[in-house]
């Protein structure tokens, strides 16, 4: 699980996150949602350990990520917005090479990683450099390289951003069968359709703060209309649809 | 399947070994070209050295104690110098590989124990800031070591006594880099290391011209080196590692042994590479995190440049790629800060022209200078393609990802990449006419060269400019990540090798008629009309080439441009 308690990041005098507070329980889809830079991305990044918090704590599977890194990171899969790969090397050194970073070695290693590649529908691609695939294919890769070494928690930044209809489903199969299995997910979208079909609970960011936190229909009641859209639920918490402003411009 | 132990540090540089492997396999375009180019003048360089480094130690040899103790110095010195440049280079190397690497995200991310990714990013920061080093040394000791008949213990105790030479300023500058992320956010810290190296730059300049070298030129001056090289030392020297380094190997090369000062090395490099190690467990995670933060903005009014651009009688669409240019250019520490340095060396060029002490040979004195207007105009044509390659070829490819504004836009490509031309063509014109105006008249060469030469840079300027444009826009790289890799790829070697071999036809196409007038006009004796008929077709030659050259890389970057999909 993920358990996150009143995590603060400054920028000098600008504070990107302040105060968040959420916990992701085994099996659990957790959808991390708000406008452009409220501080979703900060707040992953911060649980995947790139960014050291201003003040806060952050425990994975029971792990505290600043008095046990190591320990923290090795239970967690990550899948970052702007992924690095390395493009000269082929997809299957790519994963066996992750694998090894997160202890994934030895005799069954290369059986897990073309399982892997099986999975996400890259399996004939595996001899082939990395430079030579597509957004949506890296976007794969990436998910294979997160999920190969059997996480028990995952932290994913923006997951649908460039995938096909076809590689949208298939994630979406993957990361429901992930939480079956137990796994606790954090997922930052935009996507809120995605969302609404995927997440057992959401949390929406404003301005580094979380106001509000809860299952899809708690979330709607919040907005004082039960039977609302998510999307109408989260322009009404996140400052208004701005239809009047367009209206007036255009 | 899961591992007991974890992998130990070399296993973090497995992606760059098989990413080597891999390229090697998977050949580019260019990869065969750009091979015999650079190892072609690695080897050149590489038998220069050994053969100097060979000659001077032979010639030593002559003088007795006096050579050997001017070997001595001169090891010591030689180690003096990579001292200073390896811990500048280990300050840039860290930067990198340390904080801003792009591999960092991946690799932080993971669950390494902080020591292995130390130790995995240290041995490629030394390899990365020392290698060059390393390369000069080998061919240099070697022709110390084989002009001594040096045993073969010689040259294992250089490899061993190179390896803690190198680390010791590299540990340290990347100590400093420590310290500057963790009080700057690294990309700060950059643009800091960037106008830290153009002084460092400038002050080696001031440090040549101090001492004069040229003095030891002078064969009546042999006791002056001795002096020379006693007022490199100072009561700090014999503890530099570069005096360690030095004595141990003169040691050797006479078939002895400095075992106080090798150890001296050994203990030191690995003292301070603990220390890094610690302050690298308690700081990096820290300065990394710093690195996260956005840069902020430099220049961003620059409100002259676009007042300025609309007094200029150019296009509204000529106009503002040419303002982006400008601006896009004097906010990028990178590119202006090169600029800066390269004006630096052309000042010391000329002023080597301004102490040319040519008069102290009467009777060959204004033949000299005539020449050396000649090998000015060489020097000026080779410093215009270097500058073209550097700044006027990544012209098209600096658009990067951006590229596709200009594509989309109502704008003919044509305008697009004439709008490049200008904005290389007026500065590269300005400095080497300038280089060339004023070398020529520190030299006071003949009135006639001193009025052709400017119209051979213009030519020069036009040609050279107009094929680095249409070069670069027929070789892009709109995914490199700075305009030094773009410079360096296939296009930017082609367009080098094709430079260098218009500026040699140039300069003998008006060398030949130029020194014929000359020896004419120095003779009294006139020139006869088949003659002039001959000087004419040079120049009118050169004129003809440089202008088809000019036509032909600008016609080729358009129709490139045109077919880019």
């Amino acid at each position: 699980m993920i358990a996150v308690h009143d995590l603060v990041k400054k920028y000098g005098a600008f504070t990107a996150v302040d105060g968040v507070s959420l916990q992701v329980h085994p099996g659990e889809i957790h959808g991390f949602l708000g406008p452009n830079g409220a501080g979703k991305t900060t707040t992953i990044r911060m649980i995947a350990g790139l960014l050291k918090p201003t003040s806060g704590r952050i425990l994975v599977n029971g792990h505290d990520l600043q008095a046990d890194p190591e320990r923290a990171k090795a239970s967690l899969g990550f899948i970052p917005d702007r992924p690095f790969l390395y493009e000269k090397l082929t997809a299957g050194e790519f994963l066996r090479f992750h694998g090894g970073l997160y202890g994934l070695d030895g005799p069954g290693s290369g059986d897990r990683v073309r399982e892997m590649l099986e999975l996400f529908e890259l399996g004939r691609w595996e001899h082939e450099l990395v430079e030579s695939f597509s957004h949506g294919m890296k976007q794969r890769l990436v998910m294979c390289a997160a999920f190969l070494h059997r996480p028990e928690a995952v932290l994913v930044d923006e997951p649908m951003v460039g995938l096909d209809p076809r590689g949208a489903r298939l994630i979406k199969d993957v990361f429901r069968k992930m939480s079956g299995r137990g796994v606790a997910i954090l997922m930052s979208t935009h996507t809120l359709e995605v969302a609404q079909e995927m997440c057992d609970r959401i949390s929406i960011i404003l301005h580094g703060r979380i106001i509000a936190n809860g299952t899809v229909p708690e979330v709607r009641a919040m907005s004082g209309d039960p039977g609302d859209q998510l999307t109408n639920v989260f322009l009404k918490l996140t400052g208004g649809s701005g239809l009047q402003e367009i209206d007036e411009v255009v | 399947m899961k591992s007991s132990s974890p992998l130990p540090f070399p296993y973090l540089l497995r992606p760059s070994i098989w990413a080597s492997r891999n390229r090697a396999h998977r050949r580019e375009r260019g990869d065969l070209m750009r091979a015999l180019v650079f190892g072609g003048i690695g080897l050149v360089v590489t038998l220069a050295i050994f053969s100097g480094a060979f000659w001077l130690t032979w010639q030593l040899a002559d003088y007795g104690e006096l050579g050997d103790y001017l070997l001595r110095a001169g090891l010591s010195w030689l180690f003096l110098t990579f001292l200073s440049f390896l811990a500048f280079s280990g300050v840039v190397t860290a930067l990198s590989t340390f904080f801003l690497s792009a591999d960092l995200r991946l690799l932080v991310a993971a669950p390494i124990a902080p020591s292995r990714l130390f130790y995995a990013r240290f041995v490629r920061t030394i390899g990365q800031a020392s290698w060059m080093v390393v390369v000069f040394l080998a061919p240099l000791l070697l022709g110390v070591g084989v002009a001594r008949c040096a045993p073969y213990s010689f040259y294992a105790f250089a490899v061993l006594t190179v390896v803690p030479f190198a680390a010791i300023p590299v540990v340290t500058g990347t100590a400093a880099t420590f310290a500057l992320v963790n009080v700057f956010p690294a990309r700060r810290a950059r643009d800091f290391l960037m106008v830290t190296g153009l002084l460092f730059a400038a002050s080696i300049v001031i440090l040549i011209r101090y001492i004069r070298p040229e003095r030891l030129l002078r064969v009546e001056s042999l006791p002056d080196i001795t002096g020379f090289f006693a007022t490199l030392q100072s009561p700090i020297t014999p503890f530099l590692p570069s005096f360690w380094a030095g004595e141990t190997l003169f040691a050797n090369l006479r078939g002895g042994r400095d075992w106080l000062h090798f150890l001296a090395l050994w203990t030191t490099a690995a003292a301070l590479t603990l220390l890094l190690r610690a302050a690298h467990e308690r700081w990096h995670f820290s300065g990394f995190s710093n690195a996260q933060e956005s840069r902020k903005a430099r220049f961003t009014k620059l409100q002259s440049l676009d007042r300025l651009a609309t007094r200029l009688p150019i296009s509204v669409v000529r106009r503002h790629l040419l303002v982006k240019d400008a601006k896009v250019f004097f906010r990028d520490v990178s590119q202006w800060s090169q600029l800066l340095l390269l004006v630096a060396l052309m000042l010391l060029y000329l002023y080597n022209f301004r102490v040319l002490d040519l008069d102290r040979i009467p009777y060959m004195s204004s033949v000299i200078k005539n020449v050396y207007a000649f090998v000015n105009l060489a020097m000026t044509g080779f410093v215009m393609a270097t500058v073209a390659v550097r700044f006027v070829f990544p012209g098209v490819s600096s658009e990067g990802a951006a590229f596709w504004i200009v594509r989309s836009a109502p704008i003919r490509l044509q305008d697009f990449l004439w709008s490049k031309f200008w904005i290389g063509f007026v500065p590269v014109l300005v400095l080497t006419e300038a280089l060339t105006v004023t070398g020529n008249y520190l030299l006071g060469v003949d009135p006639f060269l001193a009025v052709l030469a400017p119209v051979v840079v213009l030519l020069m300027s036009l040609a050279l400019v107009g094929l680095a444009t249409g070069l670069g826009a027929r070789y892009p790289r709109f995914a490199a990540d700075n305009a030094s890799q773009v410079a360096g790829s296939y296009g930017g070697i082609a367009f080098m090798v094709a430079a260098v071999l218009f500026v040699l036809v140039i300069v003998a196409l008006v060398g030949w008629p130029a020194s014929l007038y000359l020896f004419h006009q120095g003779r009294r004796i006139p020139i006869s009309p088949f003659q002039q008929l001959e000087m004419s077709a040079c120049f009118l030659a050169a004129t003809v080439i440089s202008l088809a050259t000019w036509w032909f890389g600008m016609r080729t970057g358009v129709r490139a441009l045109g077919e880019l999909t």
